[in-house]
């Protein structure tokens, strides 16, 4: 048993998909385990949509393959449907069908009993709050209901893991907030979770690891700072405030070395610096031996923004 | 009852045990049937009786069983009370109730599906546990409650017909039953039709297609109907009627089958096995269709070899069906179907040909095709042995095919099989080196290699000043129908057949030899192991079904049960 809680909930090797020419996905490889968060990021374009839908069954790879819980995504499908909760980029919502009827439904196609289905359906409504919306056709939902419902319809079946394709699209700042709370609930509760968002500065918040993906390839996996280490040298965003003009710092600092991206602005200087704390220490000193009369000195961590922009290109497929 | 008052009569229908101590019969039959239910079938029944083309369609058919109720009884005046106006007013309702039945419940049965996928809601139950049988036992299940649905609504009407004279209750049951039986086996195809595309331009196309379709199926169903209400009644004491129904039910649940495994197949995760059923499926056709056809020779049409010329015709247009589908499969097998794959040497030898693939398909199609030609060369000495009576009257002996003429035509049928499937597959195999080909395509070029076959030969023909009007000639070598047709229109054997039987058969063998090294990369295939998660969770699924029992380690331990004999 301890095998199994050991072996990650989701696992790519080595996944490939390829549209003709286009190399959607290309050798992405990554682990996500129970209870963990995976952010999963990139431009539009960049493949994580396509890799989400090999995960959920629902396309197969050219090459490599998708573990959930241990099962291949291309040869135990039905396995994997059972342990997987898939939130799609779209609503895929029925005509003339309600909250409750609809839950209703993908409870009886999970092929829950009496007893598991109404269990189910009250926990799902429960936890995403659509208890007083039961009756309501799904058509007259706003987004954000809507979301939930998708959210439920993923959770129906208490799945192990979950793939939630850009989740907080288009929703208001409170769905938002609300969103990241259940997110952060079903990870506690031990549920593998892969999300995708644009929305950078809430993957910060919710993820415990993030990937970025830019034309299929796997450019980085790990927390923020992990990524900020591999392979480049750890940046900050660096301000000091001098009592007179910052000009003459500013030509100093242009040769110092881990200094870019200088920017002087009166008697304040920024620039970004690659050093780590005991190298910005040293600076600092050597700033105050240089005569320089510091009155402020700040550097600030990188924000997952800050990363995504210096480990992707911009690039587009 | 509101959702809510819904899902908290569900979530209670446990707690309501204690406060109800005995439920009725008919109330634990409800609830069992809920739980048992398919559920697209009832999400559809949910959806259809919110919907507004059911609603429409269904006060339409009442509106006008009911109008031409009035109108009818109008336009008959005082003879109802006398005359036997029945028939009449049946067509009326007839014409009425088979719009819905063979157009609506069709089309709707195809869009059901089209609609999912133009929703995107179709990948969100592809990805439950729900199976692809399932999916589309549901869809048809839901068209048959629209059937259930309208039939009822105009059930009085037919009702009437019948105590208006002029009408017999198994003549109205009759029509009916094969109206329904055509409304199932259209909404059946309509399902197959939705599953092969999920582009839209083709869905469009496909839905022009159905509408076309039907229209026409409704057209011929008007036409038998009004024949049957024309003639004296269906004979119900005739025993060659029942025969004849018992014959075409066969074949039609037959086909039934096949569709519906087939638009399951279409629906079945590409990794599945999708082919290993649906020739199963095609083996008992054949020999369903065999069982008949010696029943029908060996009984009432004893002795007449032309039973036998049908059922080679048939089963040679079966099997290129059939084949041409095949040979569209896929050469590779996914790890899931190797699992499965047969070990042992007879079943390598005999099951090996069910296994997905094109090769394996193509010698299936041909095996088919081959065993029914030998049943065919053993019916003489069969006929010899069993002493059949051949028939009495002279012109009936002399116009009897000779054996020799049928085993020609069957071995010139075997040996065009062989022949087109053969060249069909192997120009598959160098399409899909280019390009992925589908069943559909291989389908398509299967049947166009057999048009060019028929169709080159015939423009040359009409070219020729010289050959123009000409009979059959060497020319249409190449025409699999004319060809072996011929064989059997001059009664003996004939030059032209003998000269066919020499050239046409070799070609045959030298096809299937091109053929081979693709099928024997085939049989290469055997059987993988499990991977270790899977076997892991069998074994785990399996202790949960049957828990070990606790051993007995002292006299005092109680005795379980299966346990008797151990004890002291």
């Amino acid at each position: 048993m301890a095998a199994i809680d050991a072996q990650p909930m989701i696992e790519l090797r080595n996944l490939h998909r390829y549209f003709g020419a286009t190399r959607a996905v290309d050798d992405v490889s990554f682990c996500v385990r129970r209870g963990q968060v995976f952010g999963y990021i990139g431009p539009n374009g960049a493949g994580k949509t396509t890799s989400m839908r090999i995960l959920a069954t629902l396309d197969l790879p050219t090459a490599g393959d998708a573990l959930v819980d241990g099962f291949s995504v291309i040869d135990d499908p039905d396995r994997v449907r059972r342990r997987l909760g898939f939130m799609p980029d779209y609503f895929g919502t029925y005509a003339n069908v309600n909250v409750w009827e609809y839950l209703d439904f993908f409870a009886r196609a999970y092929q829950l009993d009496r007893r598991k289905r109404g269990e189910a359906i009250e926990r799902v409504m429960d936890f995403t709050g659509l208890q007083v919306l039961a009756d309501k056709p799904i058509d007259a939902l706003s987004k954000g209901m809507k979301q939930r419902l998708c959210l439920g319809r993923a959770l129906i079946h208490d799945p192990a893991v979950l793939v939630l394709d850009e989740p907080a699209a288009g929703l208001d700042p409170r769905a938002r907030i609300e969103l990241r709370e259940l997110i952060r609930a079903l990870a506690a509760d031990g549920k593998a979770i892969l999300i995708s968002s644009h929305i950078l500065t809430e993957l910060a918040e919710i993820c415990d690891v993030v990937g970025i993906l830019e034309r299929g390839r796997l450019l980085a996996v790990g927390t923020v700072e992990e990524i900020q280490q591999q392979g480049r040298r750890p940046q900050s965003m660096v301000q000091v405030r001098l009592l007179d003009d910052a000009s003459a710092l500013a030509q100093w600092l242009g040769m110092q070395p881990h200094v870019g991206q200088l920017r002087a602005n009166g008697n304040a200087v920024s620039f970004q610096y690659a050093g780590d704390q005991p190298a910005q220490a040293a600076l600092l000193r050597s700033m105050i031996e240089g005569d320089f009369r510091v009155v402020a000195f700040g550097a600030q961590r990188q924000t997952l923004e800050d990363v995504f922009m210096q480990v992707t290109q911009g690039l587009v497929q | 009852m509101t959702a809510p008052t819904q899902s908290a009569a569900v979530l209670d229908s446990h707690s309501a045990v204690a406060a109800v101590p005995r439920r009725s019969a008919l109330d634990r039959l409800l609830l069992w049937a809920g739980d048992h239910l398919n559920p697209i079938l009832i999400k559809e029944t949910r959806q259809a009786l919110k919907s507004r083309q059911f609603l429409v369609t269904f006060a339409l058919l009442l509106i006008c069983g009911w109008a031409w109720t009035i109108l009818g009884v109008a336009w008959i005046g005082p003879e109802i009370h006398y005359g036997a106006q029945g028939r009449e007013m049946f067509a009326g309702y007839y014409f009425i109730l088979a719009f819905p039945l063979l157009v609506i419940v069709p089309f709707s049965a195809f869009r059901s599906l089209t609609v999912e996928q133009e929703e995107r809601t179709y990948e969100l139950l592809s990805i439950t546990t729900l199976g692809p049988r399932q999916i589309v036992s549901g869809k048809l299940g839901s068209a048959v409650l629209q059937m259930v649905v309208y039939l009822s609504a105009l059930t009085p009407c037919l009702a009437f017909t019948y105590m208006l004279r002029g009408i017999d209750f198994p003549t109205i049951l009759v029509i009916l039953f094969y109206t329904v039986l055509a409304s199932l086996a259209l909404a059946l195809v309509g399902l197959l039709l939705g599953t092969l595309t999920s582009q839209k331009h083709w869905q469009v196309v496909l839905s022009v297609v159905m509408i076309a379709g039907l229209l026409l199926a409704l057209g011929v169903s008007y036409s038998v109907a009004m024949r049957v209400l024309s003639g004296p009644g269906v004979p119900v004491a005739s025993v060659e009627f029942w025969q004849a129904n018992a014959g075409f039910l066969t074949g039609y649940c037959g086909y039934f089958l096949l569709l519906f495994y087939a638009a399951a197949a279409q629906l079945t995760f590409a990794s599945d096995n999708r082919s290993t059923r649906l020739r199963v499926t095609m083996l008992a056709q054949q020999l369903l269709f065999t069982g008949w056809m010696l029943w029908v020779w060996l009984g009432p049409a004893s002795g007449e070899n032309e039973v036998l010329l049908v059922f080679l015709s048939f089963v040679a247009l079966h099997w290129f069906v059939m084949g041409a589908l095949m040979t569209g499969e896929s050469p590779e097998l996914s790890p899931r179907v190797k699992r499965r794959l047969p070990q042992s040497f007879l079943g390598r030898m005999f099951l090996t040909w069910f296994n997905p693939g094109p090769g394996t398909g193509y010698v299936f199609a041909i095996a088919g095709m081959l065993a029914a030609l030998a049943l065919v060369l053993a019916a003489e000495p069969l006929q010899e042995a069993l002493r059949l009576p051949v028939p009495v009257a002279p012109q009936a002996a002399s116009s009897r095919l000779a054996f020799a003429t049928i085993s020609a035509f069957g071995v010139l049928a075997a040996s065009y099989l062989t022949i087109y499937l053969g060249v069909g597959l192997l120009l598959i195999r160098l399409l899909r080196r280019v390009t992925r080909t589908t069943v559909v395509a291989s389908l398509l070029i299967q049947v166009l290699l057999v048009l060019l076959g028929i169709l080159v030969p015939t423009v040359v023909q009409w070219m020729s000043p010289d050959l123009r009007g000409a009979s059959y000639s060497l020319l249409h070598i190449t025409n699999p129908f004319w060809s072996a047709g011929q064989a059997v229109d001059r009664g003996s054997v004939s030059a032209d057949t003998w000269t066919l039987l020499t050239i046409v058969p070799p070609i045959a063998l030298i096809v299937f030899g091109l053929n081979l090294p693709g099928v024997a990369r085939e049989l290469r295939h055997v059987r993988i192991a499990r991977p270790k998660r899977v076997a892991q969770e069998d074994a785990q699924l399996r202790a949960l079904r049957s828990p070990p029992q606790p051993i007995r380690i002292s006299p005092w331990d109680e005795v379980l049960p299966g346990q008797e004999d151990e004890s002291p």
